[in-house]
This record gives structure tokens, sequence and C-alpha cells, in this order.
């Protein structure tokens, strides 16, 4: 029995040199029908005189097969050593952001990981900018490893949710289970997605077959047997070692558990990934049963029964995870209702808020004097005298200072400064309250959901959503935008801003620079979309207006 | 004539026998010393972060003086402790005493809310983590190394060029009591 993750056991790669073996193969035929494909086509009389086409000379067919020995080595080069870049692109994982709080503990805990198994291997970590929930594992002949997370996943995953996950990952690279399959995904992914291609022609103008697809049908289908070469029972195994170097089943068990629950990345996650995931992205009935045919076909096992084996070391049942999922859910909105927010008295004679502690003190003319209210009907009292908001004063120099950022505010032409929001940073205009957020970031502040929205915000975007459907049915029928707004500059670029809508189930208009990338949401936009998101709110008239 | 060639032989298959256990055990030894050392980088880390996290919060907790002389203790406890089990000791104390401020942070939600101290929490999470696992992993290779000095064929020649087991770093019987109000942290 091994003692350390030093000793792990080494999986068999034999089976990268039976991918070879079928490349090669491959090209041979293929090779082979080229060849007398043009000698027919050059001496068509040779051929009727000797009336056979298979009077093979051997120097011919050596030559041939030497030939294709060197196009699938070729191929076999650069698709497996470039593996994990090509995976890791396709997939548009980017490097984590160290000013990102999500992403610096992300990179935290891979550094963790590296101390737990003795530093023997380097592994990146990447972030997939997707809402789905999966985590991926890359490794290829180099020695390059990569462990991907979705910005869904990490953002609903807590401290040692992501250690439990990232551990798995993490065996998968050291075993070597992770490389065949990397290697496989990489030398057939590319005819995979021919395939998929030549399919959606099809269904769209043709109905015939095409010569060249019955060759990628052949493909495909070899392809999906690789499946059978890879074995669930490394699911089980990767789950130990996890535990092992965590020592703590329950948070994988959880983690496992929220990831089945959610949508698992059928789509962006393409074909012949899906064994490197943590957990099949396609929903696959197969993989929930058990027995000679799914044992052999299927390449995770059912799910319950991973979370059995786990919840069985702590003495634990589903039913138990589930109830105590509730009751944390519960905690954290009873919590969210307790966190103070401030309204404060502007010299505009204007009450602004409700602002968190951290926001009040980065109002420009926040000072001792100022008069706050933690809400309508409470008192209402200089905020030196106020118990909570006081502390904040000793803070407040610093922290206006560090962040002013060096973008103005496109409609009130001031600085914006950079505040923290949902664990990430975006630049926010303390007069008009509008932010201003790269686009690379929207996709994780939407995946978060540590904000949580008020009865104003959800009211709000309900009105607002109803409004945008009732002017975009106008604008349809008549070509004319009832409430048109002057268009805004590009704070980086000075170029025009696209006005658009973030997307047609979600109507919030936004204002997007195509140069720089960036985005702007007036007062509160971005708070509606989340809760737009969060509560699947959809407008409430059709198309036709009411 | 064939006799004396069969001891020679014998001799030097006994001869390549040891070397073959002695490099093996040197190999270990070597992992169990590096894998202290790694602890050591990771204690180093927790000992520099400590002052900075205590200056940043001491503003907001005036209150809390009691949790904060108790880390910075533990600290210079732990800075000067020497061998293994004095280090485990110390280390020990000293995470008892972090972990109460942890839980003392979580109540302030100004804290909650600074940046700075939220990064600061979460690299001594991370510290703290890293201790825990270069720990666990000093400890598997200690074990290793124990099981492969005590297994009988490798008993003599470990006992023939003294090599001897690696102590592990683990907590104290005292330690193991929860924390109390009374008890506090526990030093010796």
């Amino acid at each position: 029995m091994p003692l350390t993750y030093i000793d792990i056991e080494k999986q068999k790669t034999w089976r990268i040199g039976v991918f070879f073996l079928i490349l090669l193969f491959m090209y041979f035929c293929v090779t082979l029908a080229l060849f007398y494909g043009v000698l027919l086509f050059i001496f068509p009389f040779h051929f009727i005189k000797s009336g056979s086409l298979m009077t093979g000379n051997p120097i011919h067919l050596l030559v041939i097969f030497l030939f294709s020995l060197a196009i699938a080595a070729m191929h076999f080069w650069f698709s497996a050593s470039g593996a994990v870049q090509s995976v890791i692109k396709n997939l548009g994982a980017m490097a984590p952001d160290p000013e990102d709080g999500m992403h610096r503990r992300l990179m935290d805990v891979m550094n963790e990981i590296h101390v737990v198994t003795g530093d023997k291997r380097k592994m990146e970590c990447r972030v997939i900018p997707s809402l789905s929930m999966n985590a991926i594992a890359v490794s290829d002949l180099k020695g390059n490893s990569a462990i991907a997370i979705t910005e869904g996943l990490l953002s609903r995953l807590t401290r040692s949710q992501t250690e439990a996950v990232m551990a798995h990952e993490a065996y998968h690279i050291l075993s070597g289970d992770c490389m065949e399959a990397t290697v496989a995904t990489s030398i057939f992914g590319m005819y995979a997605a021919m395939i998929e291609k030549l399919q959606n022609l099809g269904e769209d103008d043709r109905r015939g077959l095409h010569p060249a697809f019955f060759m990628f049908w052949i493909l495909l289908k070899l392809s999906q047997l690789l499946s059978m070469f890879i074995s669930r029972e490394r699911e089980y195994r990767a789950d130990a070692a996890s535990v092992r170097m965590t020592r703590n089943p329950l948070s994988l068990a959880e983690a496992l558990h929220m990831i089945s629950r959610n949508w698992r990345g059928a789509g962006p996650i393409g074909l012949g990934l899906e064994m490197l995931c943590i957990m099949n992205p396609r929903e696959n009935m197969l993989d929930e049963s058990e027995g000679f045919w799914a044992n052999l076909m299927s390449t995770h096992p059912p799910i319950k029964k991973r979370i059995d084996v786990l919840l069985g070391m702590v003495r634990s049942s589903i039913a138990d995870l589930e109830a105590r999922e509730d009751r944390e859910t519960k905690k954290v909105s009873s919590f969210a209702d307790a966190d103070p927010h401030y309204y404060a008295f502007g010299p505009d004679k204007q009450w602004k808020g409700p602002l968190p502690v951290a926001g009040l003190a980065a109002l420009p003319w926040f000072s001792p004097l100022t008069w706050v209210s933690s809400g309508p009907g409470k008192v209402v009292q200089r905020a030196s005298d106020d118990a909570v908001v006081s502390r904040i004063l000793n803070e407040r120099p610093d922290l206006t200072g560090g962040e002013v950022m060096s973008l103005k505010c496109p409609i009130c032409r001031q600085f914006l400064f950079g505040i923290p929001y949902e664990k990430t940073k975006v630049n926010q205009c303390r007069y008009c309250g509008g932010i201003l957020v790269e686009n690379s970031k929207i996709p994780r502040i939407i995946a978060r959901r540590e904000k949580e929205f008020g009865e104003r915000v959800k009211s709000l975007a309900k009105a607002m959503i109803n409004d945008n459907q009732r002017r975009l049915s106008i604008k349809k029928l008549t070509g004319a935008d009832s409430k048109a707004k002057p268009h805004l500059n590009c704070p980086r670029c000075l170029n025009t801003m696209m006005r658009t809508f973030y997307s047609l189930a979600y109507l919030v208009e936004i204002d997007r620079c195509g140069l720089c990338n960036l985005t702007w949401f007036d007062k509160d936009e971005l708070e509606m979309l989340q809760c737009l998101i969060e509560n699947r709110i959809t407008a409430t008239i059709g198309l036709g207006g009411d | 004539m064939i006799i004396f060639w069969i001891c020679i032989g014998s001799i030097i298959l006994l001869l390549f026998w040891v070397i073959f256990i002695y490099n093996a055990l040197v190999a270990l030894r070597n992992e169990v010393k590096n894998a202290w050392k790694q602890i050591d980088v990771q204690l180093k880390r927790r000992h520099d972060l400590i002052p900075n996290l205590v200056s940043v919060v001491k503003a907001y907790m005036q209150h809390e003086r009691d949790t904060f002389e108790k880390v910075t203790l533990a600290r210079s406890k732990a800075l000067s402790a020497a061998g293994v089990h004095e280090k485990a000791l110390a280390e020990n104390s000293l995470t008892q005493a972090l972990h109460g401020l942890f839980a003392v942070i979580e109540n302030y939600p100004v804290l909650r809310s600074n940046e700075n101290a939220m990064h600061l929490q979460e690299e001594l999470t991370t510290t703290e983590n890293r201790i825990a696992f270069s720990r666990q992993l000093y400890n598997d290779l200690a074990a290793n190394l124990a099981t492969k000095i005590e297994i009988f064929p490798n008993n003599i020649v470990a006992s023939l060029f003294s090599f001897s087991k690696a102590e592990f770093f683990t907590a104290d019987e005292a330690d193991r009591i929860l924390p109390s109000a009374e008890t506090g942290i526990r030093i010796k």
C-alpha cells in the first residue's frame, strides 16, 4: 500500500500506443487509396491491360507505409505535445486574475495542492468563463498539465470544497489518467469537430450522403469506442485520493452533490472532453446505471454511489446533506438581512443610499458630520455618533486615495472609483452610480451570488424588463425607438459606445465599447441584470404588447 | 575451490544487497529532511504575516486586546522554539490563538468589508492549510521511514549505520483538549 502521493501507482499508458496505431492505419488507408487513384488517373491503360488494381508492388506498399508513418508521427507529435494548450484554448479558459478575490483564493488552493503532493509536478490552474459547473484536468506528453474550473463552480464552492475538487483533479494528473484522454481528444477532436459541422450542414440543405461523411462516421464511432478504454473505477480512486489529501470527505461529497444538481455545461465542453471532467457534462442514463455494459461504455460512475461512498466515511447520508444545505441557504439569507445598509444626507439635500458601510466611506463628501440613517423610519444621527459607521472614519483617507481610477464616468465626466463587487473589482461613478466593467468580468459577476437583492431591485428589474420588452416590440413594429437616449463615449478610447441589450432574454440596456471590451451599466442596471438571471425573471408581456 | 567461489559470490551479493538497502534508506531520510524544511518555509511565512494582520485588525477591535496578546505571545514562543517536538508544541498553540482571532474577526462586519483585512485573512488561511499539508506530508514520510527501518532485513542495515527514526510532528496530549476561557493557551 502506498503511503504518500509520491508513490502513487502509475496508470498504464499503453493506450496511447493504441491511438497511434489507429492513426497510422487511417493514414495508411488514405494514402493507399490516393496512390492508386493517382495511378489510375495517369496510366489508365496500364491497369486496363493488366486487368487488376491489386497488383501491389511490395516496394510501393513500403513507400506508402513509410509515408503514412511520417504523417501519422507528425500529426501525433503536433497534437499530443501541445494538447494542453489546444484544449485550454478550445475551452476559452484564462489564467486567474490576481486582482480578483475568488481567483486569488483559487491560486492559493492550487499552491496548497502542490504542497500536499510534495511538489512533484507543476500544475497550472485556469478559469473557464462559463456559468456551468464543472472542473476538468488535462495533461500531455510534454509534461504540461492544467486544471480548469468554471466560474460557475468556483463561485458556488466554499474554500474547503474547492480544495476537495482541485485535489480530485490533481490526482488525475499525478496518476496519468488524464494524459491518454487528453491525447485522444487532441488527436481525434479535429475530426469530431468536422463531423459535427457536417451533420449540421446535412440537416440544413442536403438530404444526400456526402462520400466523405462515411469515413468521418467511422472515425466518430472509433473515438466513441475510446471511452471503453477509460475505466470508471478511476473516478472512485480520484475521490479516494482527494479525501486522503484533504482529509475531508464531507466537502467533496457536498461539492459533488452541488454539481449534480446544476447545469454541467453540456454545450460548451465539447465532444470527447467529457471523460476529463469531474462529472459528465451530459445527462447520461448509462452513467447512472450499473452492470457489465454500463461499466464498459461509461466513463463516470453513478453519482449517488460516489456520494454514498464519501458520506459513508463520515457516517452521514444524502438526506442529512440536503437538510444541511437547506439550512445553510436560510442562514445566508437571514445574514444578508442583518448586514446594515445606510442612507446618507448629501450636500445636494438628497438622501443617498442604501449603501453598505464601505460604500458610505467612499462617498466623496462623507465626513464625521454627515447625517446618516440605517433606513426609513430609523434614527437619524451624525456619522461620528453611529457605532458602526464611526469605525470606518479612521480608515477612510487611504481608501479614497488609493482607488481613484484613471477612467472617467461617461455621463458625469468625473473620475471613477474602483470598488470591490462580488469579490472582483469594478469601477463605479460616485455621482450617477453607474458601473464600468471589463467584459471578461461580467460572466463571473453573474455567476457569483454573494450579493443579495432587496425588493427594491427586484421590482425595479421587473418593471424595467417589461418596459424594455414593450419598447422592443414597438421598435420592431414601427421601426422607431420611443425612448432614444444620447449615445455615450467610451471612457478609454472616446469612440461612441454601442447601445444594446445584454441578451434578448434579459433585456437590460447596456453600452458597450467593442474596441476596449468595456461595458457601462447605468445605476442599478448591473444589480438588476444579476437579479433577473438569479431569479429567472422574464418579461410578462408578449411580443404584441398589452 | 568451488566452495571458495561460492563464498566470494555470496559475499559480493550480500554487499550489493546492503548497498541497495543503505541507498534506499538514505534517499528516504533525505526526503524526510526536505519535507521538514518545507514545514519550516511555511512556518516562516506564517510568522511574517501575523504582525501585518494584527496591525490592520487592531484599529477596529480595541476590546479584543486579550486575543492579540495571545497571538503575539504565541508567535514569539514559536519563533524561539527549536527541535521537532518543541516546535510542534509552540506552533499548535499559535494555531489555536489564530483560530480565536479568526472567530473574533467573523463578528466584525466592518472588517469583513475591509478588503485589506480579508486579503490578509485569506493569506493566513492558505498558510495555515499549507502548514497542515506539509505536516501531513512530513508525517507520511516519517512513517514510511520508520517502517523501512523497522522491517526485518532492513533493521540490521539500519542499526549498522545508525539510522534513526524521524520524530512525528504531532499535537501534545494537553493541546488536544479544546481551548476554553479558563485554560486559554497552554505552553510548556
